[in-house]
């Protein structure tokens, strides 16, 4: 059996290339998929933590997660599609209405 | 986990075996299904269709014909567009052959059977959760479709693409939500479950749950994306629609995906509305005993399944040749705003009629 | 003698298999962020998300696993690539990319957590959890892992369920309103060609 620890640091790789991605690329689609690949970072720890304290909470919280992630792709893609709409970008850099 | 080395050995070459024999026959269906569907409206508007190719004087009602078009299909030159994203254009068939092969794989084809004492069940991948694996693996089949059309750098093909992606995405939820009834009336998720568990005409289905039956095969065909729901490859408007770009094996590919995805979805209509490999009044698992061949069991399963697979094929064709192509609001508004409302409603409705009666 | 099936169950072979699912999906994840076109990106989302499955799969979580694929890799990730098509983005240009300084303080603090969180796990200081009563064996033995995690999902988390239905209702309804197309716009439009 593969030690929890060992879960725990392909997780956090995986997260910090989320945080990259979700802070460096300026497409707003390409944000929302390093987000998703955050979340699945999530649920690897739960599940390997779940599975190391011999428990099934880890599994139902990724039941959660998933149903969450999906609710914030559809809303997400919405938001992006009228916005695109508006603005004709979907380019961070020229999305500074907010910004004063 | 208390495998020893016999015992592993012998399972992992069964494995091996039946893996062999189940990508035969995958490899196998299209020719025969293309002869079908040559023969079948044929037959029905009273011409002969293709009956000249053969081998010396054995034409063999033209079943070469189709062989002839496969190696005519394998040896054209191969085109690929200007523009197109290579990598992807070329990858895309895979990802269309590799979920509708591997759903295949999950089928239960037969009763588990004894030989030289182990027992092999009769379906490659066997797990659990049978029906969520066929499910996740067979919803995978949109990126094959999605890929390929936006690989070409071409307008049809990417229309063509969005078309068949939407119409995929939006009927798996009726398809999904027909055989949630199931699920509930058998309580099993493993299909080898549900199979034993019908052992009677009674206990069909599509005798308990004949709802689920109709809105399963109305989902069935906009999955596979075949008519009347073919607008994806609507000829007179996208020309080929995803596949326009495409030539040689890798349309050969394509095509090869379609109609396994065909097979695998009409054996699962059988699986699960029509007993398997169970035949009423009969159980095939005697067969071993009475006969005293081991394995003779799972052969006539195979066969007795391979039957009522093969009705559902046909009903392709029918359909096929019956049916005007819709329109596509119309197959958008039949699937978001009447077959899901319905599937909901069975869903509930069976559910309420199980407790009550469990109560 | 080598023994094939002591050696299927034993731990170097789980460990070999973590270590290459590992090493995939590291790669894999990398090149989900650093790819140019939102469709590859999307595309090596999709393996991505298969490979953390089977990673589920191994560790006898068959039903996530499916859920994985099904929701995640045949219907969210869909949507992405449906959404990259209507919108016919093109690739990023490089070019464009520059730094802010609250990106890149944001960046450095990431990293720092990331370094205490990877040394944290290496000296071995992971807190010892509250032991459930669902070990593998007694998962088999009481019917199975999909069984008795919708057994605790529909009682002891029913209500959280419950929220979680609600919200996906809400979702629904907010990426309808969001996303219609403006009324007044439309008949502006309309005007227009007219």
């Amino acid at each position: 059996m593969v030690p929890v620890e060992h879960y725990f640091v392909l997780a956090t790789v995986m997260f910090f290339l989320g945080i990259c991605g979700a802070l460096f690329r300026r497409n707003l689609i390409m944000v929302l998929m390093s987000i998703e690949l955050m979340l699945n970072a999530v649920n690897l720890v739960f599940i390997a933590a779940g599975r190391g304290n011999s428990s099934l909470d880890g599994q139902i919280m990724v039941v959660f997660v998933i149903t969450v992630a999906a609710c914030e792709a559809a809303v997400g893609l919405a938001m992006v599609i009228a916005l695109f709409r508006k603005y004709g970008t979907v380019n961070t850099d020229f999305l500074r209405i907010l910004r004063g | 986990m208390g495998l020893t080395m016999n015992e592993f050995t012998v399972q992992f070459i069964a494995t091996l075996l039946k893996f062999a024999v189940i990508a035969g026959l995958c490899i196998n269906i299209p020719p025969i299904m293309v002869w079908a569907e040559r023969r079948v409206p044929a037959f029905m508007q009273r011409r002969k269709g293709p009956n000249r190719v053969g081998i010396f004087k054995w034409r063999l009602y033209g079943l070469l014909q189709s062989a002839a078009d496969a190696v005519k299909l394998i040896f054209k030159e191969e085109v690929v567009p200007e523009g197109a994203a290579k990598a992807f254009y070329h990858i895309a068939p895979v990802f269309s052959v590799f979920p509708a092969i591997m759903v295949a794989m999950a089928i239960p084809y037969g009763p588990d059977i004894q030989l030289f004492g182990y027992t092999i069940p009769l379906s490659v991948i066997r797990v659990d959760v049978g029906f969520l694996f066929i499910f996740a693996i067979s919803s995978l089949a949109v990126y094959g479709v999605t890929i390929a059309g936006w690989a070409s750098n071409n307008k049809y093909s990417l229309l063509g693409a969005l078309r068949a992606s939407a119409q995929m995405i939006s009927y798996e939820i009726p398809l999904g939500m027909s055989l949630i009834p199931i699920v509930l009336l058998y309580g099993s998720l493993d299909l080898n479950t549900i199979v034993i568990a019908q052992s009677q005409i009674w206990k069909w289905g599509v005798v308990l749950s004949p709802i689920s039956f109709c809105l399963f095969v109305i989902a069935m065909f906009a999955e596979t994306n075949r008519a009347p729901f073919d607008l994806a490859e609507a000829e007179g408007e996208l020309v080929a629609g995803f596949h326009t770009e495409y030539t040689s094996a890798k349309f050969a590919a394509f095509f090869l995906a379609e109609y396994v995805s065909m097979f695998v979805l009409s054996c699962l209509a059988a699986t699960v509305f029509f007993g398997g490999w169970q035949i009423p009044f009969f159980d095939i698992r005697s067969l071993d005993v009475l006969i005293g061949i081991p394995g003779v069991s799972g052969l006539v399963g195979f066969g007795v399944l391979f039957v009522k697979a093969a009705f559902f094929m046909w009903l392709y064709v029918w359909v096929r040749w019956t049916i005007p192509r819709f329109r596509y609001d119309q197959l958008m508004s039949l699937g978001w705003k009447f077959m899901i409302p319905i599937g909901l409603l069975n869903v509930v409705v069976t559910a309420i009629v199980l407790a009550v009666i469990r109560f | 003698m080598f023994d094939l099936p002591l050696f299927l169950n034993s731990s170097l072979l789980s460990i070999g298999v973590f270590h290459f699912f590992a090493a995939m999906i590291t790669i894999v994840s990398l090149l989900v962020v650093v790819s140019q076109h939102p469709v590859k990106s999307a595309v090596f989302l999709v393996v991505d998300l298969f490979l953390l499955a089977g990673l589920y799969a191994s560790m006898d979580s068959h039903f996530i696993a499916a859920i994985q694929i099904l929701v995640y890799a045949g219907a969210i990730v869909v949507l992405f690539l449906f959404v990259i098509m209507l919108l016919n983005l093109k690739a990023d240009s490089i070019k464009g990319l520059r730094f802010s300084a609250p990106e890149a303080a944001a960046l450095l603090i990431s990293f720092i957590g990331f370094l205490i969180m990877t040394f944290n796990v290496f000296r071995g200081q992971a807190p010892e959890g509250i032991k459930g009563g669902f070990s593998i064996e007694a998962i088999d033995a009481n019917g199975g892992n999909t069984y008795m995690v919708a057994m605790r999902l529909l009682t002891t988390y029913i209500w959280p369920f419950e929220l979680a239905s609600m919200l996906i209702l809400l979702a629904i309804v907010a990426a309808i309103v969001i996303a219609k197309k403006d009324k007044i716009l439309k008949s502006l439009i309309q005007k227009e060609l007219r």
